[in-house]
């Protein structure tokens, strides 16, 4: 096991090599850079030569690889370089925006999960009874209406109507999280929630279940034990898709909230051409991307002995 | 199992009403104390406003906005200066200028605001900041009392409007620029904490010169989110917004709002592109092409529908508030008269598509324009319609790397941008800039000796009735052959709860937050 | 349970399920057909712009209400179907035959291929959705294509790994087994027997992907990277009529209702398709 998790951990080299590359070499190739653009922002008239002098003291002015090269050479002398908008160091930049993410990231799992292991479960228990239905069609709609609306309406809503949230976030707290949080709950909800149901039903229509049932083991016992646990494979199986994108921050939602988390700062530097932040953004994703794969592939083993016990390698 | 699934739910919903409960509120008075929270759209590092430190990029900006620092003069709404900190400013002679103080002035810790400590200011202000010092072009300064004495390395007619740019503020030197970012000044509040892209907190300022302040604290809060700003002063989070979309005003056109709008010098206008190498160079240098485009945009509806009245249409480069602005001409929306001048210029429509060609060049222009000014693309599209009708097609380049785009001569036929042409209450920058042979942003190598001659008058005029005279003439210049068209000005608005006042919208937009700022 | 009971209700279910998935393609078909005739179908020009009926409320002349520039938005919804099915059908086409004819290629031949493109797959995977959209936006330009084509290299490892596990889990099996001995070689076993075998949770995957596919193409509209104006276009109709939310809503949720409609009849689509593939976890 830990052979195998270490030959994972080393191909996320490689990985990382290829998208910072390939991100660096994309920012330069989309044009523009962060002292057009906050010109353009200030609609300012600077003299040429102040344009260049600007560009000379970011190292905007030489060629793309030698930039690059600049660039991992300082990083692998461990320094992230400055942002090019705030002048800031990046690494305490990113990571003073990480606990925002972090917090979203978690609140809107804990609300997912919360929300969609009971209602599946109830709903295939239920199957085909009206309480099916009408969680079915909810989780139709939640998956059907796209995160931008849905947070505007959550807005109007809670934050406008009904005064329950407030509109902009005061810091990280719980009560600014739940608004963005519920937005990515519900969508999240609704894709979980079927996949819930789906596994539960799967697993009711197995024979162990009628045996059970038969030798009067109580229906609640069965469904705790191995129902749960298949429900949970599937969980975990669709939390690996999600919590890449969580992580990496979801950067509408936090843009409409005014989340100040890390998806936020990272459209924010495209938009600015701030290369230092784009290039860490992008590091971190890979470096969650690798690191998840890993733990469900670990945790996979570890759940379902049919793998641990001899299956084919993925 | 039921049971358990029921307490679950429970559970969940508890959790969620109690961590919703006490959401947004509204800051008013809490207790004894007057609480203002701002929402502003610009504060933020990519708008080159991190701090308030004057000297700082264009932090100077939110410096005087939000009450911290005060300049010299201040920029009156008709374009005049009128003293603020100074008393008067005259120049002596052609590079020497004498400007007094008023007396009492004092900055927010206390000590005395008089010459010594402006020449301090002024004198780190041209050390660090290098837009500041090239406009200014100060070779020394005396300070003797009140009197402060300014000699220039050449004649600079408008040195004192400088002066009054936001990077003029006037802040004790003697604490300097400390860590916080807090520079003391001699506004109505005082800066107690700054958050980069965040927030500003602010106390009154007990000792301030000119009156009582009326409001104890306030916050100004960056949102950048159009909606979210809409949203937050609706909930009541914030008492007043700067940098509404008009999309969201009439949600505020109701007994619980109020607003405060003004004509401002922001306007909305486009340069033709005469380079030779252009493939459209056929088309643009047509002086009738230039003359029936400039007939088929429809400002007034620009303006009544699209904008919702929110504006108001153009005649010249500046608003007629300014007397610069006023006995400009040029030509009105007329369809049937431009159909007709095309005609005779020998552009008709040969294939029937609508669109008219001539020697086979199809009438068809290149509008490169960008998204950040939310009147921009509505004006593009206003504009493609009408041009449409009589027979020009309108290709829309709606690109945030428009700067990068512009300075290809053979990328674009006509480039439509915001711009604010006098926000020193002067004419002189926005012919340096857009309009002559070494003005940077000149990208449509527009050139014409007569304005290069009244340009030169210009930068050596005193008399701000005379600049006034010579900058019709220019306008003119440019207006006569159709090279450049202005469509509209912003009508700038800051909304807020109707029981706040003192709050007053000005034409150049350094002033918001001031003494008489109040919440009754 | 007993046995023959068991079969009768699986046959009912089985008639069942037919019926629905032949309303919802149905369905669906419409949907497409409309995408395809809009143009004709439409009552006004979806771009012809009328400054004084700006901002109109639904009636019976406009029966969405009109836009900011007078446009009819019934006309611009439909028109917008164009765009948005076409876009989102292409784009699942393109990945999912691509994934799948990838992930097959993999699956089968395994060691070099393999590993070259699941680490291949992998930098794609990795590498943030977002960032790569709205740097191909930057790159390329915004429109609708360059959305596609964004979307389309970050979708197509999903493809290509269900396509690929399929393949491995069918590679050592026993019909298989008996093709080679019978003397099939690589490209007849492909597609004689692999293919046709997979083919099932691929639809499966697709179908269920248009309507994810659908959002994210809008998403990235309402962004501003995919569907320019004045093109008609859910997602950026959503977008340019959001702050009009509580004052011209109809603007957002005209577009916004059919964003929805299309997708819940696609999902729907898709589910009764992979009920069909498996009765066994029929949500009846």
């Amino acid at each position: 096991m830990k052979h195998y998790a270490v030959k994972r951990l080393l191909q996320l080299i490689p990985i990382l090599f290829a998208i910072t590359f390939l991100s660096y070499g994309m920012m330069r190739l989309a044009g523009s850079d962060v002292v057009e653009q906050k010109m353009e922002n200030t609609s300012g008239t600077v003299s040429q030569e102040m344009i260049d002098a600007a560009r000379e003291e970011l190292g905007l002015d030489k060629p793309f690889v030698i930039q690059y090269v600049t660039w991992l050479g300082k990083l692998a002398r461990g320094d992230m370089g400055v942002s090019y908008v705030s002048h800031k160091p990046v690494f305490s930049t990113f990571v003073s925006k990480l606990p925002a993410t972090l917090l979203l990231a978690f609140v809107s799992i804990l609300l997912t999960v919360v929300v969609s292991i009971p209602l599946g479960i109830w709903s295939a228990v239920n199957q085909n009874k009206a309480a099916d239905y009408v969680i079915r069609t909810a989780s139709f709609i939640g998956n059907s209406l796209p995160n931008f609306f849905v947070s505007l309406l959550l807005m109007y809503f809670f934050a406008i109507r009904l005064n329950w949230f407030p509109v902009i976030s005061r810091g990280v707290s719980l009560q600014s999280v739940a608004l963005p949080a519920f937005t990515l709950a519900i969508a999240m909800s609704a894709k979980y929630l079927r996949q819930v149901r789906a596994t539960v039903l799967d697993e009711l229509s197995k024979d162990y279940v009628l045996g059970a049932k038969a030798r009067g083991v109580k229906f609640s016992t069965t469904m705790l034990n191995s129902v749960m646990k298949a429900s949970l494979v599937t969980i975990i199986t669709l939390l690996t898709l999600s919590i890449g994108s969580l992580l990496g921050g979801t950067a509408i939602v936090e843009s409409i909230f005014m989340w100040d988390g890390v998806g936020k700062m990272a459209v924010d530097a495209i938009n600015m051409r701030d290369y230092p932040i784009i290039q860490a953004y992008v590091m971190w994703m890979a470096i969650i991307y690798v690191l998840v794969n890993l733990i469900t592939d670990v945790s996979y083993r570890y759940l379902d002995p049919r793998i641990r016990l001899g299956g084919t390698e993925q | 199992m039921k049971k358990i699934l029921a307490i679950l739910l429970m559970l969940c919903i508890a959790a969620g009403i109690l961590s919703g409960c006490g959401g947004g509120n509204t800051p008013a008075a809490s207790g004894k104390k007057k609480i203002f929270v701002f929402g502003d759209t610009t504060f933020n590092a990519e708008n080159e406003e991190p701090d308030i430190n004057p000297h700082n990029a264009y932090s100077g900006w939110p410096c005087v906005r939000y009450g911290v620092g005060e300049t010299l003069m201040k920029i009156a709404d008709d374009g005049t200066l009128k003293p603020w900190l100074a008393k008067s400013a005259t120049n002596v002679n052609e590079t020497t200028w004498e400007i007094v103080m008023k007396d009492g002035v004092r900055f927010s810790n206390g000590k005395k605001c008089d010459a010594a400590a402006v020449k301090a200011c002024f004198e780190h202000l041209i050390k660090v900041h290098e837009r500041a010092a090239g406009n200014l072009k100060i070779a020394s300064m005396k300070a003797d009392g009140q009197k402060l004495t300014i000699v220039t390395k050449e004649p600079n007619p408008i040195l004192m409007n400088y002066l009054s740019e936001a990077y003029g503020c006037i802040i004790d030197m003697e604490t300097g620029i400390p860590k916080n970012g807090c520079v003391v000044g001699t506004g109505p509040f005082v800066a107690t904490e700054v958050v980069t892209d965040n927030h500003v907190k602010l106390v009154k300022n007990a000792n301030y010169w000119d009156g009582k302040v009326k409001v104890d604290e306030v916050t100004v809060r960056t949102i950048s989110n159009g909606d979210t700003l809409a949203m937050a002063l609706q909930s009541g989070e914030i008492n007043a917004a700067y940098g509404m979309a008009y999309a969201s005003y009439p949600l505020f056109e109701n007994d619980k709002f109020k607003f405060s709008s003004i004509q401002t010098s922001r306007c909305f206008w486009g340069m033709v592109n005469f380079h030779k190498e252009n493939p459209g160079y056929r088309i643009m240098s047509d002086p009738a092409v230039r003359k029936a485009i400039a007939m088929g945009i429809n400002k007034k509806g620009f303006v009544d529908v699209l904008l919702k009245g929110y504006g108001y249409t153009a005649t010249g480069a500046f608003p007629d508030s300014f007397a610069f602005g006023k006995g400009v001409s040029t030509v009105s929306y007329d369809p049937e008269q431009a159909k007709k001048i095309l005609q005779d210029a020998g552009w008709v429509d040969t294939n029937g598509d609508g669109i008219r060609e001539k020697d086979g060049v199809k009438l068809s222009i290149r509008w490169l324009t960008y998204p950040s000014r939310q009147e921009l693309p509505l004006l593009a599209e206003s504009a493609q319609a009408t041009l449409k009708d009589i027979g020009i097609e309108v290709q829309i380049n709606n690109t945030k790397s428009h700067n990068t785009v512009r300075k290809d001569p053979k990328a674009w036929d006509i480039w439509v941008s915001a711009n604010v042409n006098a926000g020193l209450g002067d004419p002189q920058n926005f012919f340096d800039t857009y309009c002559l042979d070494s003005s940077i942003k000149n990208s449509g190598g527009h050139h014409s000796d007569n304005l290069e001659k009244l340009a030169v008058q210009l930068r050596s005029a005193f008399d701000p009735g005379e600049r006034a005279k010579i900058a019709v003439k220019m306008q003119q210049e440019l207006l006569d052959d159709n090279s450049y068209f202005f469509c509209s000005f912003l009508r700038m608005s800051m909304i807020m709860q109707a029981n706040v006042t003192g709050l007053t919208a000005h034409t150049c937009d350094f002033y918001e937050l001031t003494a008489d700022l109040d919440i009754k | 349970m007993n046995r023959p009971v068991t079969i009768r209700v699986q046959k009912v279910k089985k008639n069942r399920i037919r019926t629905r998935l032949f309303i919802f393609l149905f369905l669906a078909v419409v949907l497409v057909l409309v995408s395809f005739f809009a143009d004709q179908i439409v009552p006004y020009d979806p771009y012809a712009q009328n400054l004084s009926l700006s901002r109109q409320p639904p009636s019976a002349a406009h029966f969405m209400g009109t836009d900011q520039y007078g446009r009819d938005v019934f006309s611009r919804v439909v028109v917008g179907a164009k765009a948005s099915v076409f876009s989102t059908l292409i784009l699942v086409c393109v990945t999912s035959v691509f994934g799948t004819l990838v992930g097959t290629l993999c699956g089968y031949f395994g060691r070099g291929i393999d590993s070259v493109v699941m680490r291949i797959s992998d930098v794609c995977l990795a590498f943030p959705g977002l960032v790569f959209a709205l740097a191909i936006a930057a790159l390329l330009g915004g429109g609708m294509s360059n959305a596609v084509i964004a979307l389309a290299v970050i979708s197509w490892p999903k493809y290509a790994r269900v396509a690929r596990g399929q393949t491995l889990a069918l590679k050592n099996s026993d019909f298989v087994a008996a093709a080679r001995l019978a003397g099939d070689n690589s490209v007849q076993m492909i597609q004689r027997h692999i293919l046709p075998n997979i083919l099932g949770p691929i639809l499966v995957t697709a179908m269920l992907d248009i309507g994810t596919m659908m959002m994210e193409l809008a998403g990235l509209s309402f962004l501003g990277l995919g569907a320019q104006p004045p093109m008609a276009e859910w997602g950026n109709m959503m977008s340019g009529g959001r702050s009009m939310l509580q004052t011209y809503p109809w603007l957002v949720l005209s577009p916004g209702v059919a964003i929805f409609l299309t997708v819940v009849t696609f999902n729907l689509l898709g589910d009764t398709v992979r009920d069909y593939m498996d009765p066994k976890t029929t949500t009846l």
